[in-house]
């Protein structure tokens, strides 16, 4: 007996096919999935570009500044570039609305510039159309029209008697329905990972990912887990539909609630419970810190008094003339760390926000599927705010350590009160590397989002246990 | 081959069947002949476990069809309206419903049973939504052929079909029954109650009035019968 889950899923199929709608969404859909690749190809393929040259001439520069005293390379400083990564093609994330690049230099931590997002009209704040955003939110139409029918079409033509009274159970019924929707999609996307695959293994050599393999599959994996969901969700709604109409508007309100309403509400609420204080505020609090000290009775004139003294106590000295090294550019240093350890405690305060306004988005996907695979795929592309923070970490590290580097030399090679006689060379300039940033590892970014992951598991465990319970209620007959 | 055992089906506070006690043996067409509401169509659907009985056991070869899903494999139904997939063939339909039954008949075998249950040549590779209700209800014959049906359950089959796609649905019953084909047949229509069925019972809100052999009335006598009932 020919098993009748692919009997079903093969009618269906047929069905589907010689439906004029479903033909048309399905190639409105993979012309756009067509467009989106292709537009993120580009932009990915030129901002690369335009990361690569900047950074290479940005380094150009920093050894190539000439003769000058360190400190004053401190400030020259240098520019570093965010990489855009290859699976950035296919979901642009928060890429638009980070900055791509930094200003790096002595005492301060400069702002990210060059924001795509200021390029652009307000209607970016919609969303940019990218193969994501179709796989998120677009999709999800398609099996609506291709699933709200599943079963109110066939209780009011009448064939779900015929059917049933072929032996059949509701459980093979559902399933074959499932894998023939889930066919259809495949058909529709396949292409589109194939070349996703391609590109990004082909790729790689001065990506910025260091594996694109896995963070692919584990997108194949729960791109197809959430339509899954999806798919099971909505044959779910048609079978306790009594009509067809009813199934459909049903779908249509959750997928307006599941990808609209929700996230929207839930980033305002994460936005009122837990608000970012103003840029000038943030920056005016690490000032005042660094000035008055953390415990506001230190000011930073008394702690340089107390460096000196420990200095000429160490040295067993009475001047810092006669300390065997320039006390300039071991205050430098150590004011340098201090305003660090000021930077870093706040840094973690922001953070810290930031975190209770994920944590409000990551427990509302409990909700809504769409949030886990939106954060989720966010992340597996490095487009996410934790890849952003990563990088800025990355980059604020760098900084120090150039900035070490260079107070070292001058209070290793030049003597106090000697400013602009002393002169390091390009030998001091090249002893700090270029900058390479790479990405963290695909398991710690799944590690950060494990309670989306977890949420999509529960969805899916929800879903099916509802389509159980249904087969084994569901009547032809009302 | 069908029985009912004190059959009784309730919807809330509503009785639609009480008490039937009812044995077809094989090769009878038993028609079932009622008003709206008598109780036929719960009847046939009680023996199709399409709902639960509230009281008693519908049997079929001798098997509770709530407790043994394989008599499904014996059976072959025909609603009033035989609703097929409209986008697919008469062929289509025919290929799909009989591999779910299990059956494995190729594409020239099926072309033939659906001629030789009535339909035009022309129509066995059009969709479905250009076909009449006489030609989707052969169809169903075909289907109930094709399957090797030993048990047939028609809902008012031959309701709104011209008289001579009736006469020749009537004609496809008498056909299978003399295959040994036992059919349960609820309808309206007394003439072809009296013209192919063996035995015809009377309901009226839920419950069997009369059964008798077909042979032993005539049309006029079933008619008065049947009037009577209405009636009182």
């Amino acid at each position: 007996m020919k098993n009748p889950v692919f009997l079903i899923a093969k009618k269906e199929i047929q069905i589907a096919l010689r439906q004029k709608l479903i033909t048309a969404l399905a190639i409105v859909i993979m012309g756009l999935l067509s467009v989106a690749l292709y537009a993120g190809y580009i932009a990915y393929t030129q901002q690369q570009t335009v990361v690569e040259n900047a950074q290479e001439k940005s380094r150009k520069e920093w050894l190539e500044q000439g003769d000058k005293h360190p400190h004053i390379a401190a400030h020259y400083g240098t520019f570093v570039f965010k990489p855009k990564t290859i699976l950035s093609l296919f979901d642009f994330g928060l890429d638009t609305f980070t900055g791509t690049s930094v200003y790096l230099e002595a005492h301060y931590q400069h702002e990210f510039m060059f924001r795509p997002a200021q390029d652009h009209s307000s209607m970016i704040r919609f969303g940019e159309l990218s193969a994501s955003l179709v796989l998120q939110v677009l999709i999800p139409l398609l099996i609506i029209f291709l699933a709200f029918p599943a079963f109110t079409e066939e209780r009011e033509n009448g064939t779900l008697k015929l059917l049933v009274s072929q032996g059949v159970s509701y459980t093979p019924i559902i399933w074959g329905k499932i894998l023939a929707y889930l066919s259809i999609l495949f058909a529709i996307v396949f292409p589109f990972f194939a070349l996703a695959i391609i590109l990004s293994t082909g790729i790689t050599t001065s990506d910025s990912i260091p594996d694109p393999w896995l963070r692919v599959l584990f997108l194949i994996l729960i791109y197809a887990l959430y339509l899954l969901i999806f798919v099971s969700f909505s044959v779910w709604v048609s079978i306790q539909s009594s009509t067809g109409r009813n199934a459909l508007l049903t779908l249509l309100t959750c997928w307006i609630l599941f990808t609209i309403i929700i996230p929207k509400t839930t980033a305002n609420l994460g936005e009122s419970l837990y608000p970012l204080p103003s840029m000038k505020i943030y920056r005016e609090a690490i000032q005042k810190d660094i000035r008055n000290g953390l415990d506001g009775k230190t000011p930073k004139t008394t702690r340089e008094e107390q460096l000196k003294k420990k200095y000429l106590q160490d040295y067993k000295v009475d001047s810092i003339h006669k300390l065997p090294l320039n006390f300039e550019g071991i205050r430098m240093q150590v004011g340098e760390d201090y305003g660090n350890k000021v930077y870093d405690i706040h840094w973690k305060r922001l953070i810290k926000i930031f975190d209770k306004q994920n944590r409000i988005s990551s427990l509302s996907s409990f909700i809504t599927p769409y949030l886990s695979i939106r954060n989720v795929s966010m992340g597996l592309t490095a487009t996410d705010l934790h890849t952003s923070i990563h990088f800025q970490k990355t980059t604020e590290k760098y900084r120090r350590e150039l900035i070490r580097k260079m107070n070292h030399d001058m209070a290793q090679n030049s003597r106090y009160g000697e400013f602009y006689e002393y002169k390091a060379s390009k030998n001091l300039w090249k002893t700090v590397n270029g900058f390479r940033y790479k990405t963290m590892p695909a398991y710690k970014i799944l590690l950060l989002y494990r309670i989306e992951l977890l949420s999509l598991c529960c969805w899916a465990i929800l879903v099916f246990f509802l389509l159980g319970y249904s087969s084994r209620k569901i009547k032809p007959v009302l | 081959m069908l029985e009912a055992i004190d059959l009784t089906k309730k919807f809330g506070d509503f009785i639609a069947l009480k008490s039937l006690n009812l044995t077809i043996k094989e090769g009878e067409i038993f028609c079932l002949l009622g008003a709206n509401g008598a109780g036929k169509s719960t009847t046939i659907n009680l023996f199709l476990n399409f709902i639960d009985a509230t009281h008693g056991k519908a049997m079929i070869n001798n098997m509770d069809v709530s407790k043994h899903k394989e008599t499904k494999q014996l059976l072959s139904y025909i609603p009033e309206n035989l609703m097929l997939y409209k986008n697919l063939s008469g062929l289509e339909n025919l290929r799909f419903f009989c591999g779910l039954g299990g059956g494995n008949q190729s594409k020239g075998e099926l072309e033939e049973l659906l001629e030789q249950s009535g339909l035009q040549i022309d129509f066995i590779h059009k969709r479905v939504s250009s076909y009449s209700k006489g030609m989707r209800q052969k169809v169903g014959i075909a289907l109930a052929r094709a399957r090797g049906a030993k048990v047939l359950l028609l809902d008012e089959p031959t309701s709104g079909l011209d008289p001579k796609a009736s006469n020749e649905f009537s004609e496809l019953l008498l056909n299978m029954k003399e295959k040994g084909v036992t059919t349960l047949m609820a309808t309206h229509d007394l003439f072809r109650a009296k013209d192919t069925g063996t035995h015809i019972g009377i309901m009226k809100e839920g419950m069997l009035l009369e059964k008798f052999e077909s042979k032993d009335v005539s049309f006029q006598d079933l008619e008065k019968l049947y009037l009577k009932h209405m009636h009182n």
